[in-house]
């Protein structure tokens, strides 16, 4: 299902038809370990445990067995200085079992950042290095354009 | 929306229904040739091992691996109402889910990102798959409404209309279907107290409607005031600028009043 306004009744069948659903669905890191064939989803608020199983089977073709599902309290917070509370928004938590045969374990997708880093670090530094080149360059004819000497 | 949606669909029936039965169910004979290649990739990495496991059709959640350690993603822009338009509902169809799965995707990432305290690159990207979409679903709206005036003479819309809350407020309120007819319901319609009334709520309104005045009261003086200030500053402005600036002041009264004259003798004709 959706967000959106459903009629009770409409002529033909199925009764409940929908063609653009707009449920979200978040693939999130579980807190606690979990077997290999189950996937932590964090979903919104409205959709029951079938919508989540309908929606992975017939939108991403996953084969689901069971959906287990929770809302987790959002954290409220008091305002150090004024003492109003703020509070976070509700999330739907749902675990999804897939056959014994399938496992998934959450990718690292951090694993080469710090070399990317490294590598743009000296990129920096080299551009530096050519920029300090060419003051020491111009440092005893002032006025003179970049492009007067090879 | 979804009944409209649904007759939108009805338009084209073939084409939806064909877009449908190709997106959303899932032919059986596919199963077991999922579970075969997933029994298999699990013989070559072994189940027991702590090496990552990449599931094939849960990666659909993940960006592309080569984007993952970028500082900046490069994207296109949203999709455009007029380009929507001129695509077929089936095309509609399939773009909606492409959009949602992307909009999942972002999601995941942006959760991931979070988490682990990275900086998510070009988060615009999220709000180009929300546009899109808001634009996508207007434009199946349009060709709904289309339909239904064509067919029935009405939108086809949800029905709503202007009522008083009982707060004694203007607000649309959105029917709704009910499983009785009106005459049926009346005990229902009584305990819902539509309208307004009693001591408390026309105090009320006294006292909103006071300040509504107020604000009204309070913009016509500071206007007025405006106008005055600038023709004692600058006896020869262009009227014409102030009548199209300040349109709710009468320009010729104000004029006149002495306010508005300057610390100099009015010149007298004849």
């Amino acid at each position: 299902m959706s967000t959106r306004w459903y009629p009770i009744y409409q002529r033909g069948n199925p009764q409940l038809r929908v063609f653009l659903p707009n449920f979200w669905m978040k693939l999130v890191r579980p807190t606690e370990e979990q077997p290999a064939n189950v996937v932590t989803f964090a979903v919104s608020t409205e959709m029951t445990k079938h919508d989540v199983k309908n929606y992975l089977e017939k939108i991403y073709k996953l084969p689901v067995v069971t959906v287990r599902t929770r809302i987790a309290l959002g954290e409220t917070k008091r305002d150090i200085t004024y003492g109003y509370v703020t509070k976070k928004d509700d999330v739907k938590y749902a675990y999804v079992t897939m056959p014994k045969t399938e496992a998934f374990t959450f990718p690292d997708i951090f694993v080469n950042k710090a070399e990317q880093q490294e590598k743009e670090e000296k990129s920096l530094d080299e551009s530096k290095a050519g920029f300090r080149k060419f003051l020491d360059r111009n440092k005893k004819r002032p006025g003179t354009p970049g492009w007067y000497s090879i | 929306m979804s009944s409209t949606l649904i007759k939108c669909f009805n338009v084209a029936k073939t084409v939806s229904v064909v877009a449908f039965k190709s997106l959303l169910t899932t032919p059986r004979s596919q199963l077991p040739a999922w579970s075969q290649a997933a029994v298999g990739s699990l013989q070559k990495c072994g189940v027991h091992t702590t090496a990552p496991v990449r599931h094939e059709r849960l990666m659909e959640f993940f960006d592309d691996p080569k984007h993952w350690s970028e500082n900046e993603v490069k994207v296109g822009r949203a999709w455009r109402p007029d380009e929507l338009r001129i695509k077929s509902n089936k095309e509609l169809h399939q773009l909606w889910y492409i959009l949602l799965k992307e909009r999942n995707m972002l999601l995941t990432m942006e959760h991931e990102c979070d988490d682990k305290m990275e900086i998510f690159p070009n988060p615009e990207r999220i709000d180009k798959v929300k546009i899109s979409m808001e634009n996508l679903e207007t434009v199946v709206r349009e060709r709904n409404r289309a339909y239904h005036l064509l067919e029935t003479g009405e939108t086809g819309e949800r029905p709503q209309k202007q009522m008083h809350n009982a707060f004694g407020l203007r607000c649309t309120y959105k029917s709704c279907e009910h499983v009785l007819p009106p005459f049926m319901n009346t005990k229902w319609i009584k305990s819902r107290n539509l309208g307004y009334g009693g001591r408390a709520v026309h105090k009320f309104l006294l006292k909103y409607r006071e300040k509504l005045y107020n604000v009204k009261r309070k913009a016509k003086n500071r206007s007025r005031n405006e106008v005055m200030m600038i023709l004692r500053r600058n006896p020869h402005f262009d009227i014409e600028l102030l009548k199209r600036k300040y349109s709710d002041v009468d320009i010729e009264k104000l004029r006149r009043t002495d306010k508005a004259r300057g610390h100099f003798v009015p010149k007298v004709d004849g």
